[in-house]
């Protein structure tokens, strides 16, 4: 691991931020983690980048953790102060042959949305369909840089109105069984989504996850 | 259905048994480790508890000869057996199903384990197994088959369970797709320790200070990190799942309670961290499980764990920490995916050691770009942190490529390997073209090795005793002596090639 100086921490909603770090000099492709700690803090943990892969910088979406260690000293940082990066590490790429020709459906919960967010920032011209499970409508994040017309996101706890689960809003959704599907997020919503897939007739070998610890 | 889970006893030509249970890389000793399978005793209970009729067959464990094992699992007659195997002892595999199907050929023989899981058309074509089962996940694709092969007679042919590559006739076999796993490891049940006859794992195992001890359920499944390269937690087939605290510590309740157990040990690849490392070590407490003389060892990484987390897991009488140390140097950490640094190491082992932890490290030499100066700095960081008290036992390996990790596949690509026969891959001898001669690995294991024996390492253990902490004690006085005899071993097994180069053995 090496350090690297922050460039910018963003507050993107009350709980998440967007750290901005000067880039190792390394190949890194969309989807790829890194491990990322502050300074002397002895611990670290690893993150999705969220920005495109050829980007001079790295963006990670990061949300801080109450009671967490790392993830507050990550949102206390400021432009200038240094960290440690590792990696980067992973396979949850996309098929590079299949990027121009076949369609993806992305779905995330939370802040699993950042290797979307890279891959579509990677590959302008993806086929592809993302739904955000998110609990605030402020957790959006950025959905701006998503083409209207490929980003769902459903809101469980609304200010006003009737939240829904992704879970709810995939269960009616089309889904093809030959898209690629790259599911990114917590347990249970990756548990309750590979289960809709498999119902659907997504094939195994049709499906990647990450999973959040 | 009766379904029998099976381990062969495998002795070699020197009279030593393989090791082969709860995904080890197979090491044949004289006076062997019996680790319980943790997965496969899951699958057991799985079973039992769905209304089949289950047989723990683990020949080692059970101190049985090959003739008696095989006899012993003849007369059972099974409608199902289900093997766990890696590479080096694949080829053993192979000729023991063909045995066993000559012997029962009614049987359907199941081959689990992450070599035929990553190769299944190999293992069909060289053995008589009906079906190689894709996924480390067995428990939950076991039981489904296991239902399925109850009630469907063509299961062979429209089963589509997904995980699995089926012999439908001679030599011809059907996938059905890759296993994607996501239940929660909830739903899979806690180990019926009777059914898998805890006791005979409880005493003889190196790393239990105390006895009887066992292995938990363990709370992660494959790795958190599951990046490491020379590792089978690694790869997109793989994800991991993680258990509830409070199931985890019901568990331990039931074992402290119920089973007497004074030292449980969970081996998942990596165990919590963070919040939930805290919620556990504070629910030991918070039920009183901390004073009820057990001591807790996990898995963890360098960087996973803080002070206070430490803290609070010593005060819940937790003891043994095993930490994946494969080198001191840059480039190797980063050719192999580590993700931690010796500052990391330094600040982790201080934190447990102030605490009363005590800090195993797993050490490997041998990788194909290992040169004169990484080598060196391994073998003298180690004696530093030993020395200086800052890790109590030690493990070293050689870097053996195996069951098509992608170190192992490095290895293939860039034609490195001296041997392309499995039975070479058991850890005894470097397989690798490599900087230096294979001799200066050897070397270097022995010398640390040795550092158990030298003075200044005696010397801190007995300045521990001034804590006035139990555990130091008993490492001094009770396990010093077991771990002197399981030293010896280890050196024994790890260097009996020194002075043997290792020959180019291919078939091709």
């Amino acid at each position: 691991m090496d350090s690297f100086q922050v460039i910018e921490n963003l507050r993107l909603s009350e709980s998440t931020f967007k750290l901005r770090t000067e880039r190792p000099n390394v190949p890194i492709r969309a989807g790829q983690c890194f491990s990322v700690g502050t300074k002397d803090l002895g611990i670290n943990r690893e993150y999705s980048m969220y920005s495109a892969a050829e980007d001079e910088f790295i963006d990670f979406l990061i949300r801080e953790v109450a009671d967490g260690i790392v993830t507050p000293a990550l949102g206390r940082c400021k432009p200038g102060d240094l960290v440690e990066i590792g990696g980067p590490y992973g396979e949850f790429c996309l098929p590079v042959l299949a990027v121009a020709e076949d369609s993806f459906v992305f779905i995330a919960s939370g802040t699993g949305i950042a290797p979307f967010h890279s891959f579509v920032k990677t590959f302008p011209s993806l086929n592809y369909t993302l739904y955000h499970g998110i609990r605030y409508e402020d957790e959006r994040y950025e959905a701006d840089d998503y083409e209207a017309s490929r980003y769902v996101a459903a809101v469980s706890q609304p200010v006003s109105g009737r939240g829904e689960r992704i879970t709810a809003v995939l269960s009616r959704a089309e889904l093809n069984p030959d898209s690629h599907y790259y599911l990114c997020g917590n347990r249970q919503m990756i548990t309750d989504t590979v289960q809709i897939l498999r119902d659907r007739g997504v094939p195994g070998g049709r499906i990647f996850m990450e999973t959040f610890f | 259905m009766k379904v029998a889970i099976s381990y062969p006893p495998i002795v070699n030509d020197q009279g030593q048994k393989a090791m082969v249970s709860q995904n080890r890389n197979v090491q044949f000793f004289q006076k062997p480790t019996y680790l319980l399978p943790v997965i496969h005793a899951q699958a057991a209970t799985s079973l039992k508890e769905s209304g089949h009729d289950v047989y723990w067959d683990d020949g080692n464990a059970q101190l049985k000869d090959y003739d008696k094992w095989l006899s012993d699992l003849v007369a059972w007659r099974p409608e199902v057996v289900v093997f766990e195997s890696t590479t080096p002892v694949m080829k053993f595999y192979w000729k023991t199903s063909q045995e066993l199907k000559a012997l029962l050929p009614g049987t359907t023989i199941v081959m689990t384990g992450y070599h035929s899981m990553r190769r299944p058309e190999e293992t069909l074509d060289e053995s008589a197994v009906d079906v190689v089962l894709r996924s480390n996940n067995l428990d939950f694709v076991l039981l489904r088959l296991v239902n399925e092969m109850s009630k469907n007679p063509f299961w062979r042919l429209n089963s589509n369970i997904e995980g699995l590559t089926i012999r439908t006739s001679e030599m011809e076999y059907r996938s059905t797709g890759n296993f994607i796993q996501v239940e929660p490891l909830d739903k899979t049940p806690l180990i019926d320790r009777d059914l898998v006859r805890w006791k005979d794992y409880a005493f003889e195992n190196g790393n239990f200070l105390n006895t009887p001890g066992t292995y938990a359920s363990s709370v992660v499944r494959d790795c958190m990190f599951g990046k490491c390269t020379f590792c089978r937690y690694n790869g997109p087939d793989l994800t991991f799942s993680m258990m509830s605290v409070e199931r985890s510590l019901d568990e331990y309740q039931d074992l402290i309670e119920n089973h007497g157990v004074k030292e449980i040990f969970d081996d998942s690849g990596v165990w919590y961290r963070g919040r939930e490392a805290r919620q556990f070590a504070q629910g030991i407490i918070d039920r009183g499980l901390h004073k009820k003389g057990c001591y807790f060892g996990i898995n963890t990484r360098f960087e996973y764990l803080d002070e206070e987390t430490i803290k609070l897991m010593a005060k819940a009488n937790f003891r043994f920490v095993l930490l994946g140390f494969e080198a001191a140097d840059d480039e190797t950490l980063m050719r192999l995916n580590k993700g931690y640094q010796m500052e990391h190491v330094e600040k982790c082992l201080t934190w447990m050691t102030k605490y009363g932890l005590h800090p195993h490290l797993t050490i490997m030499v041998g990788y194909y770009w290992q040169t004169r100066e990484q080598l060196d700095l391994t073998v003298k960081t180690v004696k530093n942190l030993m020395y200086r008290g800052l890790a109590r036992t030690l493990q070293v390996t050689i870097c053996t490529p195996l069951d098509f990790t992608p170190y192992h596949l490095e290895c293939i690509d860039q034609g490195l390997l001296l041997t392309d026969d499995y039975n070479d891959h058991d850890m005894s001898k470097l397989i690798v073209k490599s900087p230096l001669n294979h001799d200066e690995y050897y070397k270097a294991i022995r010398e640390m090795y040795s550092i158990t024996f030298n003075p200044r390492f005696i010397a801190r253990q007995i300045m521990f005793l001034g804590k006035m902490r139990k555990r130091d004690w008993q490492f001094l006085f009770t396990y010093s002596i077991r771990a002197i005899r399981r030293v010896r071993q280890h050196i024994f097994n790890l260097t009996r090639n020194e002075g043997k180069q290792t020959e180019v053995n291919k078939h091709n």
